[in-house]
């Protein structure tokens, strides 16, 4: 007989209990009421509590009846959106585009409670089948809206061999302590080459919860940018398994924490098959009194011989209160790869900063310069020029305390 | 009397406990070009960072006149735009932000300043291609990141590019031909010679005789234990060069 230690439960955890209730998620409801939320013991959540962290879960989303203005507007993408986990009518797809809407729950199964919430909580998801190369940038401009709700949504994304498309990602919506739990599958065919950017730009007030998954077949060429630029409390979770020879992808991001704010990215990458490679590179940005997670796990399995895996992340600290954590991992059972990670954290260079303020350019000016070059690694691949353009305005944005 | 562009009194600095200034007294004239040579470590360098308002360094007595305001009271992005230029003997490399994007945040934030407007970008690449001309600066090298991956002549050349540009009162050369092969000396003197002018001064501070043979000063000083022992014409140089610092400031060589 096995004797099971009641967890104590605190409101958050029975606002989710009822909520899965509520929907029939009877198993998911059992889970919480056993395990509860996430604490520090649990080694992927050890840097981001979840059972200190989140303190209330606000009721469960009903269609939005007023959406506030896009966070962001990038000049000629197709735009989609989905409002409070409802999928909106759209105008006519580019070519090459098929846009349809599922039954929700878009990600495999993994032992992650993000995962779970939102396989039981989403309703529909927004499918996209890419066949060929499209040409607009994608916007999935996906909401929080109204009072505060707990909003789980979820989007299934193929891309067909030798397709191509730029797919960016944004979340946002009104000023209210929202729990946003997002999920995104995305799936790339031989060959296909596709960047897929997702942005936080919620309310500081808001949580902010997001699973990627990816799977790249042979050939195909991925670059992921996640950008936390909102919410007070968000996670990011990159999953990603190379499952053809000669698939390469960039993980990249830039978590950019404020005062009072928890934020944290977390990847997951394995390499399955031989002759796959894979860079990371992520930078953080914590001012004021702030924490900035990231944690990066590089899992090479057995048969991936040949994989070539180099993870970087870069801190920078703008101030002698803000908290930088970095926790790298590399999980190899193959005997003949490369495999690297290095990571680094500083304040602005004083010497730099001397340097450009001697030829006349303001304090201000000169710390903006210097965090626009720190992070122009992430931002510079970006070629869809409005794009680009737009993703560099959030960050200034953000330096000056929007 | 006219205002001398630079007027140095008692001035004394420290790093820490150190005190490295030890009272440098030096005015120069607008128009004139004066040269400080001093062996390694007498504080010549601790000189131009102080003048620019590097932070390290803490000033416990005296004062600095820049056109008779009192410099010391301004960060160093005040003094630039008053008009004082410091040629680091050793530029920053700065990844990630691109020559041409800093030479124009710098030339515009130093006019807004001073109230003026800021310059057209047709006006900006007209007057950065007449300076990089003169220089052998070419434009692919200002697209690539501030100094990095520069060579030393390279490096040199882009301080001297940046000197031309923001036309400044006072200049401050510190060991410009530190790292400079001859062809390169003479590409970097012949900059700094085009921006001699009767309104415009300059402070050359290096430790070898051969860079006044290309930037001839009109007075020479020399540096030592953290204040100036001695000052002369341009012959002082050539003493020097012949005979060692000892017989300047009682020290072995």
């Amino acid at each position: 007989m096995r004797q099971t230690m009641p967890v104590r439960l605190g409101p958050a955890e029975d606002t989710l209990i009822a909520q899965l209730t509520s929907v029939g998620a009877s198993a998911e409801a059992d889970r919480m009421t056993v395990a509860g939320l996430p604490t520090r013991r649990v080694e992927s959540y050890h840097y981001t509590d979840l059972k200190t962290l989140l303190k209330t879960v606000p009721p469960l989303a009903t269609p939005a009846n007023q959406a506030s203005a896009p966070a962001l507007r990038v000049a000629g993408a197709y735009q989609l959106m989905i409002a409070n986990g409802v999928v909106q009518g759209a105008s006519t797809a580019p070519a090459g585009v098929i846009v349809g809407k599922s039954a929700g729950g878009v990600l495999t199964s993994r032992d992650d409670v993000l995962v779970h919430l939102n396989g039981a909580l989403a309703r529909e998801a927004l499918t996209l089948t890419l066949e060929s190369s499209v040409d607009p940038v994608i916007q999935i401009d996906r909401r929080c809206e109204g009072d505060a709700a707990h909003v789980a949504d979820a989007v299934k994304i193929f891309v067909a061999d030798n397709g191509s498309a730029v797919i960016l990602e944004t979340f946002s919506g009104s000023d209210a302590a929202h729990v946003g739990n997002h999920a995104t599958y995305l799936a790339l065919g031989k060959n296909a080459v596709v960047t897929h950017i997702t942005v936080d730009l919620s309310a500081k007030a808001s949580s902010h919860f997001a699973s990627n998954e990816y799977s790249l077949a042979e050939g195909a060429k991925l670059r992921t940018v996640t950008i936390h630029a909102g919410a007070g409390l968000s996670r990011s979770q990159v999953f990603a398994r190379f499952v053809g020879a000669g698939a390469h992808a960039d993980f990249t991001g830039l978590n950019l924490v404020a005062d009072g704010q928890h934020n944290d990215i977390t990847i997951d990458i394995r390499h399955g098959v031989a002759h796959t490679t894979s860079q990371e590179m992520y930078k953080q940005i914590a001012r004021g009194r702030s924490k900035a997670v990231f944690q990066g796990k590089i899992v090479v399995e057995r048969d991936a011989q040949k994989t070539d895996a180099k993870m970087m992340m870069q801190g920078l600290m703008l101030s002698d209160e803000a908290e930088i954590l970095s926790k790298p991992e590399l999980e190899i059972y193959a005997d003949d790869v490369v495999c690297g990670h290095g990571s680094t954290c500083g304040e602005l260079d004083e010497d730099s900063m001397f340097y450009l303020m001697s030829r006349g350019i303001p304090k201000a000016e000169a710390e903006t310069m210097l965090v626009r070059g720190f992070i122009a690694e992430v931002l510079d691949p970006i070629e869809d020029e409005a794009l680009n353009e737009a993703l560099n305005g959030i960050v200034d944005g953000w330096l000056l305390g929007k | 009397m006219t205002t001398p562009i630079l007027e140095i009194r008692n001035l004394h600095a420290r790093i820490e406990e150190r005190e490295i200034l030890k009272g440098v007294n030096l005015i120069i004239p607008p128009g004139e070009v004066h040269a400080v040579m001093g062996r390694n470590g007498s504080g010549k360098s601790t000189l131009s960072y102080v003048l620019a308002g590097k932070e390290d360094y803490e000033i416990t007595e005296g004062e600095v006149l820049l056109d008779g305001e009192n410099l010391l009271e301004m960060d160093p992005a005040e003094r630039a735009a008053a008009g004082l230029f410091l040629a680091f003997q050793y530029p920053i490399e700065i990844p990630g932000v691109a020559t041409m994007t800093f030479l124009k945040a710098a030339i515009n934030a130093q006019r807004k300043a001073r109230g003026e407007g800021e310059l057209s970008t047709p006006d900006f690449m007209r007057a950065v291609k007449t300076a990089g001309t003169e220089l052998n600066v070419d434009t692919d090298m200002l697209k690539r990141p501030l100094n990095v991956g520069f060579s030393g002549g390279e490096k040199k050349r882009a301080e001297v590019l940046q000197m031309a540009l923001l036309q400044p009162k006072m200049c401050i050369l510190d060991e410009t031909d530190s790292g400079l092969d001859i062809d390169a000396l003479q590409v970097v003197s012949k900059g700094v010679n085009a921006l001699r002018a009767a309104n415009r001064s300059m402070l050359v501070i290096t430790h070898y005789q051969r860079l006044l043979n290309h930037i001839v000063p009109d007075v020479v000083h020399v540096f030592s234990d953290g204040r100036i022992v001695e000052s002369g014409d341009k012959d002082l140089a050539l003493q020097l060069e012949a005979k060692g610092y000892a017989d300047f400031d009682g020290a072995a060589a």
